[in-house]
């Protein structure tokens, strides 16, 4: 019998439970490149034979899950290399993945004979596609080295993640204007095939917003206090 | 239409608050975002930074600071003020507000509250069909013309070219050129053969 679960995962919550209970969860064990097939294990137990830092999956997952920002991780040399590795692969998922994977369905759900529009329908698409390649390959190019230069605390990168603060802007409001044209001007037979593509963009959008939120929520606040700390202004 | 509903609920007691929000989500208001606030203080900082349609409060959280102090600092001039009451008010305080909702009114009498004070604010906003110029506008946008450009062509100022973007954009929420391609692709505005050259950039 499992044991009754009030709040937030824990370390000795069984792994089973957690992504039959969530299985957006999925998505996490995969960016944090852990195999499935966990028997009766804990979280903790899984995350160790991984080797990944326990607190980080649960500061993830405790975000995902109920919007809880709130963590202890308190170590942010171990923090934050866990939380590029989980940015990366999720970078990875989307742009080489996810977008293609839903570009070639949508392709195959339009109707062959609306011509014109469709090209204007894969042009817009791919425009997405190419902000977002840049928008991630940006943080993978220079917040990503930045971070790692703080780490390691080796020679000194000119930058602040202030201006990352600045910039970073929610790359999913333009996917979901795409839904809602889709869904409002292209007048089409309501097949199986614009469902699915549809269905996938809905999942998409959330998935992105996710992504988003654990670049705001956990990592931008992980590195203004790296920074705090290397600048002496904080213990 | 795209009518979204943002509401807040400025509320000390947690049991009280998430039993408002249980009862809005059983009223099934499409697109509605709610959001909770449990003192002053925090109200007064987000009321100034984002827009609500809706604020539904607890008198008590306003009488430190008045009403009208709390309409001054928000950002949404045409947000309207619900009262939450739940203990004995002066009728005097009470008649600032645009409406209020008792803790002991049903679901039925809350939503006919709402929806008096939706059905007002929506006529305010305008439909979404186009005017004439505002066609031309697009057109001329996909075609990849700058707005001085546009300005030129049909010989309007820059600043009319700029405000009739803007009402495009509130009227079809479309905010990219790649997006006004399908619309007006859809709507017969275009060939495809005309934006061609924009298009391949």
């Amino acid at each position: 019998m499992s044991k009754l679960k009030i709040g937030k995962y824990k370390e000795a919550d069984s792994m089973s439970n957690l992504i039959c209970q969530n299985y957006p969860a999925l998505l996490v064990l995969s960016r944090f490149e852990m195999k499935l097939g966990f028997k009766d294990k804990s979280i903790g137990e899984v995350c160790n034979e991984n080797n990944v830092d326990t607190k980080t999956f649960l500061a993830i997952i405790n975000l995902l899950l109920c919007d809880d920002i709130n963590h202890d991780c308190s170590n942010y040399d171990l923090f934050a290399p866990s939380l590029i590795l989980y940015l990366h692969n999720s970078h990875d998922y989307f742009v080489n993945y996810r977008l293609p994977d839903i570009r070639e369905k949508l392709k195959n759900a339009l109707t062959q004979e609306l011509k014109d529009l469709n090209k204007a329908v894969l042009y817009y698409f791919d425009e997405y596609v190419s902000e977002v390649r840049k928008h991630m390959s940006y943080e993978e190019e220079i917040v990503f080295p930045y971070v790692r230069s703080l780490i390691e605390g080796k020679k000194k990168i000119k930058y602040n993640i202030g201006i990352f603060i600045k910039q970073h802007n929610q790359i999913e409001i333009k996917l979901t204007e795409f839904k809602n044209i889709m869904i409002k001007y292209y007048e089409t037979e309501s097949t199986n095939e614009i469902n699915n593509v549809l269905f996938d963009i809905f999942n998409c959008e959330s998935d992105l917003a996710v992504h988003n939120a654990v670049e705001n929520k956990l990592f931008v606040p992980a590195i203004i206090e790296m920074e705090l700390k290397k600048s002496g202004k904080k213990p | 239409m795209n009518v979204h509903l943002n509401i807040i609920i400025a509320e000390p007691s947690v049991i009280v608050r998430t039993g408002i929000v249980s009862v809005l989500q059983q009223l099934n208001i499409s697109n509605a975002k709610i959001s909770e606030i449990e003192d002053a203080e925090q109200l007064r900082n987000i009321l100034g930074r984002q827009k609500y349609d809706i604020l539904i409060i607890n008198p008590i959280i306003s009488g430190f600071f008045s009403l009208q102090q709390i309409k001054k600092e928000s950002i949404n001039n045409e947000m309207k003020y619900i009262a939450l009451q739940n203990s004995l008010i002066d009728n005097f305080v009470l008649k600032n507000y645009d409406e209020v909702i008792s803790l002991y009114d049903s679901v039925e009498h809350i939503k006919e509250k709402i929806n008096n004070l939706i059905t007002v604010s929506e006529q305010a906003v305008s439909n979404e069909s186009l005017t004439t110029r505002e066609k031309e506008i697009i057109v001329c946008v996909i075609k990849g013309m700058t707005n001085k450009q546009i300005a030129n062509e049909l010989c309007v100022s820059m600043h009319t070219v700029i405000s009739h973007r803007r009402n495009i954009t509130t009227k079809l929420q479309i905010h990219s050129t790649a997006g006004l391609t399908i619309f007006a692709i859809v709507n017969k505005l275009v060939e495809l053969d005309e934006i061609k050259n924009s298009q391949q950039r």
